[in-house]
């Protein structure tokens, strides 16, 4: 079995119990019980919003922190981070299409789940080399493409939504096979040789999960 | 501890193979009219044959105890022991004849042998690992020489007409959903039996166990594959709290449906128990030689065969063994008959590897069981 693989393996265990422990927060619960209320869609999304403004600018920080050794993986975080660094946007315009104020996103205040989450993926980005953060785009990433797909499509049929207002969850669930793909690219390129790094890979995206389900069990949790 | 052996194998299939055309003639047609699901249902599963434990006219042939017994009977003869040696007897199914005494009594009662040790196990697929694992133990730990184990199920009596048009909502419809449809056309009645000891077969193959590992993972999941309970807004609501089963059933309590969008949201742990398995090195892929999973249908297999090549751990397909396509879906006894066909087939080789695979929806549990072939 290739090295890839095994991190693979481990990556794909760390997302299997996420998907399902995911599910059992309140609100993501309340969404699969049919029992959605617009409140609930706006609720998400703001207290989603903070992590995608946030998520190309760690991305672009652990690029700057990504030495000459690495250049061709440097440039796909920066491309990374270029792709998604204006995604909240659309976020924002499905929060107002649905009655909510532009303001009133804009603004909010980090949830204690995000700011947990925040600190520490800063605190990896800052460090050299920091491509044990692959671990964190899988399952960011996966949520993206697994997750928010079928959340979309069951929030747009409960409060009888059209597409548009649910764009950002949508848009997000295509292109599943060509991202999976490219992230196997950067796996297999020569990133797996820095000695501990099939591990921190698994191990950050074990940690990255935790404080991804702890953002939505604290949601309007301010301190 | 001492080392226990599979040494016969019984598989009991009441009647004749019944084909797609004909299955409605004996597990009838809900409000007098053909499914409108039957289609969809058959081309998700792949099944082509089936056997029924019912005439067409709806008659009972035998009880789910008698088909138990007749397998067990089956796995004595074909193993170099006899009947009377059994003192200990596992009996799985998903369902029953009754609710009360539990199965297996009935089992050892049909055996016709003097007083052994008798364990029952209810739940659905998964029942079967768990009787498996009981008796694997016992034997193990010395309490006894040879036991017998048995899946054995008789779910179409569940698919008659008269448990669908007594429920209110459908009465209404003069339609059942797709949930509880599909069942319909997927399980289908059977048993199997093993026979185990702790010496092998000196004159045939034995089917040595090297372990059984069984997860139940319903801290993460709602009921899924439900008989006996109806969903209300504050919650499940079971058969026994409606004051009468006329109530019960009247409020679509009583009969078996299964939440498919719940249970593809399983697929991935089942997968995720599968990957820890070659972590702690229980499961070696390059060391397995055959596989027999049991996936309800067809449609399962292809998503998880995804997941598994992307993370190297896919076992070739070419070492998959399944009989769900002629034998049917019998649920609790599809292990046994799988693995009875298997060994029947006579291309098993001593030294080889069968893992054996059964993932159950109910509450979400799976379980794995090694074999090697000696």
């Amino acid at each position: 079995m290739s090295r890839v693989q095994s991190v693979m393996r481990g990556l794909i265990q760390v997302w299997s119990d996420f998907s399902a422990e995911i599910d059992k927060t309140p609100l993501i619960d309340k969404l699969l019980r049919g029992k959605f209320r617009l409140d609930d869609y706006r609720r998400l999304l703001v207290n989603h919003r903070q992590q995608v403004i946030e998520g190309s600018r760690w991305i672009a920080r652990a690029g700057s922190s990504i030495c000459g050794d690495y250049a061709e993986q440097r440039s796909l975080f920066l491309q990374h981070a270029v792709a998604e660094h204006r995604d909240y946007r659309m976020l924002e315009a499905n929060f107002v299409s649905v009655g909510g104020e532009l303001d009133a996103i804009a603004k909010a205040e980090k949830n204690i789940g995000t700011e947990a989450l925040h600190a520490f993926m800063y605190q990896r980005a800052s460090e050299p080399n920091p491509f044990d953060l692959l671990g964190a785009m899988f399952i960011i990433e996966g949520l993206g493409q697994k997750k928010a797909g079928e959340w979309g499509v069951m929030i747009k049929e409960q409060l009888s939504l059209r597409d548009e207002q649910v764009s950002f969850l949508l848009y997000h669930s295509a292109n599943d096979e060509h991202h999976m793909r490219e992230f196997e690219t950067i796996l297999g390129s020569s990133v797996l040789n820095i000695p501990g790094m099939e591990r921190a890979i698994v191990k950050t995206a074990r940690i990255v999960a935790r404080l991804y389900r702890l953002q939505l069990e604290e949601l309007e949790s301010y301190g | 501890m001492t080392d226990v052996y599979l040494n016969g194998l019984g598989a009991f299939l009441p009647g004749p193979p019944v084909s797609n055309a004909e299955m409605e003639d004996y597990i009838g047609r809900v409000f007098g009219k053909t499914s409108r699901y039957r289609a969809a249902s058959l081309r998700q599963n792949k099944i082509r044959t089936r056997h029924y434990a019912l005439d067409p006219d709806g008659r009972a042939l035998f009880t789910g105890a008698e088909m138990a017994a007749a397998a067990i009977k089956m796995a004595a003869d074909q193993s170099e022991t006899s009947l009377e040696s059994i003192t200990f007897l596992a009996a799985s199914a998903t369902l029953g004849d009754g609710l009360v005494p539990g199965l297996a009594s009935s089992v050892h009662a049909g055996l016709g042998l003097k007083e052994i040790e008798i364990a029952n196990f209810q739940s659905v697929c998964a029942s079967a690992l768990m009787a498996f694992k009981s008796a694997f133990l016992q034997l193990k730990a010395g309490e006894h020489q040879c036991a017998a184990v048995s899946g054995s199920e008789f779910s179409s009596r569940y698919f008659r007409p008269g448990n669908y048009e007594c429920v209110e909502a459908y009465r209404i419809e003069q339609a059942i959903p797709f949930q509880a449809d599909f069942l319909r056309f997927t399980l289908s009645d059977g048993a199997g039996a093993a026979l185990l000891e702790t010496r092998p077969n000196s004159r045939q193959l034995s089917l040595k166990i090297k372990w059984i590992d069984i997860r139940s993972f319903a801290h993460l999941f709602d009921l899924c594959m439900v008989g006996g309970a109806t969903k209300e807004d504050e919650g499940w609501r079971f058969w026994s709290s409606f004051g009468d089963p006329v109530a019960a059933a009247q409020a679509g309590a009583l009969h078996l449906f299964q939440d498919f969008d719940l249970m593809k949201r399983m697929l991935p742990i089942w997968v995720s128990h599968y990957l820890d398995l070659i972590d702690k090195e229980r499961i070696v892929i390059a060391r397995i030689d055959h596989v027999c999973s049991h996936y309800s249908s067809h449609g399962l297999r292809e998503e998880i065969i995804v997941l598994l090549k992307r993370a190297g751990a896919m076992i070739d397909e070419s070492k998959w063994f399944s009989n769900l396509y002629t034998k049917g879906n019998t649920g609790a006894a599809s292990i046994f008959i799988m693995l009875e066909e298997l060994y029947r087939a006579g291309g098993l080789k001593p030294g080889e590897t069968i893992l054996c695979h059964v993932p159950e929806s109910g509450r979400c549990m799976n379980g794995f069981m090694l074999l090697e072939v000696v």
